[in-house]
């Protein structure tokens, strides 16, 4: 009967204490383990940050940037010589095709310049100058694969003759200025891409398929837009 | 609101002092002194020795409240351990025991601080002043009761587009008039005696005393969920009448008060709480970024 | 940007009126497989609750005296509120801590939290056999301010308020009602600080019902610290009804998520189930350690003991051992099944409480089960509650992006 025997209450206490103390020291390593990921998807990270980092990398030539991911190189006068930069490329992936406008028509400064074909998608491109189009690269009609191989040489898009070039390269960023976009542009990037790592594997396919298929299979031509500033 | 302040007072008071009798003298209820009533709980003591299972009781019970009324000529019905029900506030079982046949009858217990009670949450079960607990028809039917009740004594009508809640009242409306209940009044055999508690609990001691051998020394609701208002004793022990033994000695009540203290200091300490992340993660950049863009 | 505003206050009540009306119509296919099923089944529960009301709860419900409290109390309320849980985790990260990353959810899980309380806790009203009192603990004449019930009944009506407030931009958004949405909005935090505060005594409170049941709940489930129980687990249940609601929300209603809440939404479930593995991890040992606190280790080698070891084993420690790893190596699959475990768990829990471990000593043939007819009606009530969902968010900015005008005006 209670209050005839002696009833320990408290019995259980010291377990009940070690019990905790020991849940405690299995915490810290359940919490570190939780909190980050495994070493396999850490590995994966790491090896892929050093190889994403160099599609940010910027010539040290005298190159004027759009942040629509076009450049402007000023020739002699007022002819301007415009590509795209290595990201536009590496974001898009393999690029069937470039669309120009006629040769002789005019492109301004913050509007649709050319767009690339990519499968079903086509994708506009904003100018980096205000101008009449007095060239295109046409061994980029002639041999689509070199699109993008050498951005900053070779594959050139088109030469500007234009009137209000140093007007226009004030709006276009160079130098510091030029990689301090880059960086942020880069950041905003990998911040997307932790997402998915899973889809962004160890393998060139990032390369081949282009970073924003990676992102969203199904509307990568959105995010495509978004950092051309289109949308 | 159909309620002045007065009324609303006076009836947080009545809350408190349902917990209090019982609970006197228990110690750390330092709190409660202040609020004992002032008349003593009334309280029908079962002498099993002595019922003989007439079942007279069941019928004046079904009499006096306008229930169905039972054929008490009919011993078969004691052929089956029977439960109380929405048509029967009392009944007398048969048991088989150690000593023969035992009789003991089942009704309401009358806690001295009820679950039924406290679980209610519109007061429509009430512990009036002279012990007995009664229902009232302001009842949500939630049945909170009857999952408080540890005898398992409120009954549901389930079969009723107007349902009650059916149980002994211990004839509150007869206490109030000065009579017994009507079993009590029933009884040929005297195994029922109605009285205050306390004179009860000397009764049932004098004749454990007394009678020395025939009684088990255990008055059983004395001390049984904090005390009852019905007290039995008996010849053997009281697992063999039907009666839980494991119930413990701790008032239903007690049993939800560590959670319903804290709810006021929850109420008060987890807002500020809040507030005060809520400020410091207020870093500036943060505000400026909301301002900028999303919501 | 004033003309405008002035514009719009300038249009009439009738507009507004018109509106509605013209959104109260379907939108899309009506003939979907969905539709063709849940419709019977609500027309069929609506007529069964008619007749329950007419003929009382027996005539339905297979509720005796012995079980009081059917899945009615056991599965809608219950595991209904325990669910609903996600509400008050997430304002608390988003509005609280400040964690944008969950942001885009929130509108959703407000939702889901809202017309959870509004229909599932609803379900009360179907449980009272008295429920033309329904009122009585609100403005009747007698407070019964010492039952864990009053308290619950208050916290409800309160929380819903307070859940409506937290959404109720999202509507006023709908109607293009540019000065309420300011107003509604600077409500909000006030709103989410006075929910959480509700939420935590509620969800505890569920719980604390049973403090009366002693003797009545198979001692391995009745302990003195249900109500801390129940309140820990309704953090990884509404967490993972987050995560299994989401799930299916993204697929059905895909069009409507701009790409980009794609994107982050693996990241979202990730941090998810980070925090479910860790409630999880710590409500194991809780229940371990109240295990040994009760002496109740040698209850483990009988029926009812296996039936707890599947419990706690099988769906609370598997499931937070897969939220771990799941989270560890984004496997989202992964992440999924353990959510569905961990809400299974939770169903076995409440019902445990309140019927399975219920007078666990009655026999099998006299056991509660529900009814069809009980069922149906809970059935009728989810599926009622989807509809209710579905139309919200195909018309009100829930899932997409608020209005560009709703953006400008920031909280």
């Amino acid at each position: 009967m209670e209050g005839f025997t002696y009833l320990d209450i408290f019995a259980t206490k010291g377990v009940e204490y070690l019990l905790v103390i020991s849940v405690l020291l299995l915490f810290i390593p359940f919490w570190r383990m939780v909190s980050r990921p495994a070493r396999a998807i850490y590995q994966a990270t790491e090896s892929i940050v050093p190889a994403i980092s160099e599609w940010f990398h910027l010539p040290e030539e005298k190159l004027y940037y759009h942040q629509g991911h076009g450049w402007a190189m000023p020739e002699s006068g007022n002819v301007v010589r415009v590509g795209m930069d290595d990201f536009a490329q590496k974001l898009v992936g393999k690029i069937d095709a470039i669309q120009f406008p006629q040769v002789g028509s005019r492109v301004t400064q913050g509007e649709k310049g050319w767009s690339l074909l990519a499968g079903s998608k086509s994708i506009d491109m904003l100018s980096p100058v205000d101008g009449e189009i007095i060239e295109i690269n046409k061994s980029l009609l002639s041999s689509p694969e070199s699109i993008g191989k050498d951005p900053y040489g070779q594959s050139w898009l088109m030469k500007v003759q234009a009137p209000k070039i140093s007007a226009n390269l004030k709006n276009l960023l160079s130098g510091g200025l030029a990689r301090q976009w880059m960086e942020g542009v880069r950041e905003s990037l990998l911040a997307r891409m932790n997402y998915n790592l899973g889809a962004v594997s160890q393998d060139g396919g990032v390369l081949v398929d282009g970073i924003a298929r990676n992102l969203d299979r199904e509307r990568w031509d959105e995010i495509a837009r978004e950092y051309f500033l289109i949308s | 609101m159909g309620m002045d302040r007065r009324t609303f007072l006076k009836g947080l008071g009545t809350g408190i002092a349902v917990a209090g009798p019982g609970s006197s003298l228990l110690p750390g209820r330092l709190e409660a002194k202040e609020v004992v009533a002032s008349k003593e709980f009334m309280g029908v003591l079962v002498d099993t020795t002595r019922c003989i299972g007439c079942r007279s009781c069941e019928l004046a019970c079904a009499e006096a409240h306008a229930l169905p009324v039972p054929d008490i000529s009919d011993a078969s019905a004691l052929d089956k351990i029977r439960q109380t029900s929405v048509t029967q506030w009392t009944l007398v079982n048969r048991y088989q025991t150690e000593k023969g046949e035992v009789f003991a009858k089942k009704q309401c217990m009358h806690c001295n601080q009820p679950g039924c009670v406290a679980a209610c949450l519109v007061k429509a079960m009430q512990k009036r002043e002279d012990g007995a607990v009664t229902w009232d028809t302001n009842c949500m039917g939630c049945r909170y009761c009857m999952i408080s009740c540890p005898f398992d004594i409120p009954k549901f009508e389930y079969d009723s587009a107007f349902p009650k809640i059916q149980k002994c009242s211990l004839c509150w409306e007869r206490l109030q008039k000065g009579e017994k209940p009507t079993c009590v009044e029933a009884c040929p055999a005297e195994a029922l005696a109605f009285d205050s508690r306390r004179e009860l609990i000397e009764e049932a001691n004098r004749r454990i005393y007394k009678e020395s051998g025939k009684y088990i020394s255990h008055i059983y609701g004395e001390r049984e969920v904090g005390g009852t208002g019905y007290l039995y004793i008996s010849a053997v022990p009281f697992e063999q009448i039907g009666f839980r033994t494991d119930l413990g000695t701790t008032a239903y009540p007690e049993l939800s008060k560590g959670f319903l203290y804290s709810v006021p200091i929850v109420l008060l300490l987890w807002p500020a709480f809040l507030i005060g992340v809520n400020t410091i993660t207020k870093r500036k950049d943060e505000v400026q970024r909301r301002e900028g863009g999303k919501k | 940007m004033n003309t405008v505003i002035a514009e719009e206050e300038k249009r009439e009540l009738k507009d507004i009126v018109a509106f509605i009306r013209s959104e109260l119509k379907p939108k899309g296919k009506l003939l979907t497989p969905f539709n063709l099923i849940s419709a019977p089944i609500i027309l069929l529960g609506v007529l069964l609750i008619l007749y329950r009301l007419a003929r009382g709860m027996g005539a339905v419900t297979n509720l005796s005296q012995e079980f009081p409290w059917g899945i009615w109390i056991g599965f809608d309320v219950m595991v209904g509120v325990a669910f609903a849980g996600g509400a008050y985790v997430l304002t608390f990260v988003v509005y609280i801590l400040r964690s944008d990353k969950y942001h885009s959810i929130i509108r959703a899980t407000v939702l889901n939290g809202l017309l959870a309380y509004v229909f599932y806790a609803g379900a009360i009203f179907l449980d009272l056999g008295r429920w033309w009192n329904i009122t009585n603990p609100l403005w009747g004449n007698k407070f019964g301010v010492n039952s864990v019930l009053f308290l619950i009944a208050w916290h409800f009506l309160l929380y819903m308020l307070a859940e409506f407030v937290e959404f109720s931009p999202a509507i006023a958004e709908w109607l293009g009602l540019r000065k309420l949405r300011k107003i509604l909005g600077s409500l909000t935090v006030g709103a989410v600080i006075v929910g959480i505060a509700l939420s935590t005594l509620h969800q505890a409170g569920l719980g604390a019902l049973f403090m009366m049941a002693k003797g009545k709940v198979h001692p391995l489930w009745y302990t003195e610290f249900i109500p801390v129980l129940f309140f820990v687990s309704s953090i990884f249940a509404g967490l993972s009804m987050v995560i299994f609601e989401g799930t299916i929300s993204h697929r059905v209603f895909s069009d409507k998520i701009s790409h980009e809440d794609h994107a982050a939404y693996d990241d979202m479930l990730i941090g998810l189930s980070q925090g479910c593995a860790v409630a999880m991890f710590v409500y194991f040992f809780a229940q371990f350690l109240i295990l040994i606190h009760g002496w109740h280790w040698a209850l483990l080698n009988t029926p009812m003991g296996y039936w707890y070891l599947t419990e706690m084993v099988g769906l609370v420690a598997i499931p937070c051992f897969m939220f771990f790893q799941g989270a560890r190596y984004r496997n989202m699959l992964l992440i999924r099944t353990a959510a569905i475990l961990a809400m299974i768990g939770i169903i076995v829990n409440r019902l445990n409480i309140s019927i399975i471990a219920f007078k666990w000593w009655v026999p099998f043939s006299e056991r509660y089960f529900p009814s069809w007819m009980e069922i149906v009606i809970t059935l009728a009530i989810i599926l009622t509650e989807i509809w209710v969902f579905r139309w919200i968010v195909n018309r009100m900015p829930v899932f997409g992006k608020p209005p560009a005008w709703a953006e400008e005006t920031h909280q």
